[in-house]
């Protein structure tokens, strides 16, 4: 079914003590491959493909049948890209959850299929994780406050005790479905993202602050639900549709980078890292700046190409991993887990980066 | 009240001595008609729009100001409020002098008792109508008397609902895990005890509905959603 298997690679010259490492994801919309390096560049080959629906939202199915018609060609191209053959892989990272079932079957079938065929061991990756991973290893910011925002996450995380544990979250909708939900009920998408920048951005071009609109944080939790209605409501009664997107997205906004900030103060930590599928959004990069730099904390934003889910950041967390003793004895148990909670992973290489391998 | 200019009114309240920054304002301490006292800023945050900014903070001035008293009339030891200016974002409180819980429970050692404590606190403010919105080990100060106060009401509000109750039961609780993750599973359990003790009956039901909370949010990968659909 892989045909990068029978395909040949232009010869590569390996470092002794080099690992290799071929990262696999595949919890959602997206089906990536990469493979990445123990030692300068890291990042050999980075290669996706992103199922789009044409309208409404996703379809768990639809996009399943879609990364598995990609997953082979995706995997090919990152082997070849990286001028490394299987063969000469040390493991297979692949992202076991959380997400959804349908779509993480796909990456979990590829990966056991490939460690099967070439005697390569698994390594589990957390998805979560693998975003902060990403994130510590692009900015070099070793022990940082995490916040990671994107379609179904919206999460404050800080590494204590071996682990990255939960500070503050949503309660109910995360931050990317609600700009999302409400683009679609206001008809102003799909697509939601067009020369990146989300469909709320360019509507709240000129919009002016609404008074009134429900602010929701509970301690380091936030809430959309009440700012989602409210704002539907407002269009329906006539109010201008750039002052709603405008104050809607104010709101999220600041609500987030208000959490973040509780959480800076109350951990002591003097970095921040923003990641996840909404931090490719430049105002909300503003915002964490401008929070950042009033907190005394270090800030740098990562590269949006880098924010959305791909294979670079599970190949980075899977050879941290496989690097600290962790991997699967056998590729029959690479079973998927839809509800896996960052807190329950151990990070055994905290606080280094691929860099201090 | 005296009519006062909020500018020059901020501007000497900054001439004071900085010994915090707290997650949404600046401490300060100094003396307000010859008692020793905590300046309590909210500062403007520049990352967000001037009217939701001041919006938010005049808001969240005044009904610290009313809480806090409150709490203190329903027996929760809390800072005495001096004053408050909510356009300026100033509450002038008493002073209360020690380490907070949360450096408390840094160091080793037996806190089942402070942590009994805390937990009867919080239920007593419960008990006066009120909820904290963000009762961490940040916001409890073990004052040099040895007395527990509870402090940092910005986030509170009046409403007596099982849900906002178990909002902060589960709230405590993660700030344990996240920050006390060693001793997080006992702290809490002594936490409740104190908790249960003075909330009586009625307990059972927040501390059920709490861990359902925590079902709800914490496990949030339950949730994922992709373009606005909920999976
Ligand atoms: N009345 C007080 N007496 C002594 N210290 C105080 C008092 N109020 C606040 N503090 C100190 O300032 C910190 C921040 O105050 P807090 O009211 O919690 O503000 P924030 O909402 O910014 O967290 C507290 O953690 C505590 O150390
Ligand atoms: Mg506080």
């Amino acid at each position: 079914m892989v045909d990068a298997a029978t395909r040949s690679s232009p010869p590569r010259n390996r470092e002794s003590g080099e690992l290799l490492v071929l990262g696999v994801e595949s919890t959602a919309h997206t089906f990536g491959a990469s493979v990445v390096s123990s030692r300068p560049p890291y990042v050999l080959s980075d290669v996706r493909s992103q199922y789009k629906p044409s309208k409404g939202g996703i379809l768990p199915r639809e996009a399943a049948a879609f990364l598995a018609e990609n997953a082979p060609g995706v995997v090919s191209r990152a082997l070849e890209e990286a001028g490394v053959g299987p063969g000469e892989l040390d493991a297979i990272a692949v992202s076991l959850g959380p997400g959804m079932g349908p779509s993480l079957r796909v990456g979990a079938t590829v990966a056991r299929a490939l460690a099967s065929r070439y005697g390569l061991p698994i390594v589990p990756v957390n998805h979560a994780v693998a975003h902060i991973e990403i994130a510590r290893f692009l900015t070099g910011l070793r022990d940082p406050l995490v916040l990671y925002v994107a379609g179904g996450n919206t999460t404050v995380m800080s590494h204590v005790a071996g682990r990255y544990r939960v500070f503050g979250e949503t309660l109910d909708i995360a931050l990317g479905n609600l700009l999302d939900t409400f683009a679609r009920e206001a008809g102003i998408a799909p697509p939601y993202i067009v020369g990146g920048e989300h469909a709320v951005d360019r509507c709240a071009a000129g919009g002016k602050y609404v008074k009134g609109m429900p602010y929701v944080v509970k301690g380091q939790d936030v809430s959309f639900s009440g700012l989602l209605t409210t704002s539907l409501k407002l269009l329906r009664k006539g109010f201008r549709l750039s002052d709603v997107c405008y104050t809607l997205r104010e709101i999220a906004f600041s609500s987030v980078v208000e959490v973040a900030e509780r959480g800076l103060a109350h951990t002591g930590k003097d970095s921040i890292i923003l990641t996840g599928g909404v931090a490719a959004n430049r105002i909300l990069n503003e915002k964490v700046r401008l929070m950042a730099l009033e907190q005394g904390a270090r800030f740098e934003p990562i590269e949006a190409r880098f924010c959305g889910d791909n294979g670079v950041m599970i190949a980075i967390t899977g050879l941290l991993a496989y690097a600290h003793g962790v991997s699967l004895d056998t590729p029959r148990k690479a079973l998927i887990r839809q509800r896996w909670r960052p807190d329950e992973v151990d990070a055994p290489w905290y606080p280094l980066t691929l860099r201090d391998l | 009240m005296v009519s006062f200019d909020a500018e020059r009114l901020i501007e000497w309240v900054r001439s004071l001595e900085l010994v915090k920054r707290g997650a949404e304002s600046e401490i300060r301490v100094g003396s307000f008609m010859g008692l020793e006292a905590v300046f309590k800023l909210r500062v403007p945050k520049p990352y967000m729009d001037p009217e939701l900014d001041l919006e938010l903070r005049s808001f969240r001035t005044r009904r610290e100001a009313k809480a806090m008293a409150a709490a203190i009339s329903g027996g929760v030891r809390a800072p005495r409020v001096y004053a408050v200016f909510p356009s300026a974002g100033l509450i002038v409180m008493e002073r209360i002098k020690g380490p907070l819980l949360k450096e408390r429970l840094q160091v080793h050692g037996d806190h089942g008792h402070l942590l009994h404590e805390a937990g009867g606190m919080l239920a007593r403010l419960h008990r006066a109508g009120l909820v904290h919105g963000d009762p961490t080990t940040s916001n409890y100060i073990v004052a040099e008397t040895g007395m527990l106060y509870l402090i940092d009401y910005g986030l509170s509000s009046f409403s007596t609902s099982i849900e906002d109750r178990a909002v902060d039961i589960h709230l405590f609780r993660r700030a344990l895990e996240s920050t006390h993750a060693t001793i997080a599973q006992e702290a809490f359990t002594n936490f409740m005890e104190g908790y249960k003790r003075v909330m009586g009956e009625e307990a059972g039901k927040v501390e059920e509905r709490a861990e359902e909370i925590r079902l709800r949010g914490r496990y949030v990968e339950k949730r994922r959603t992709i373009w606005g659909r909920t999976l």
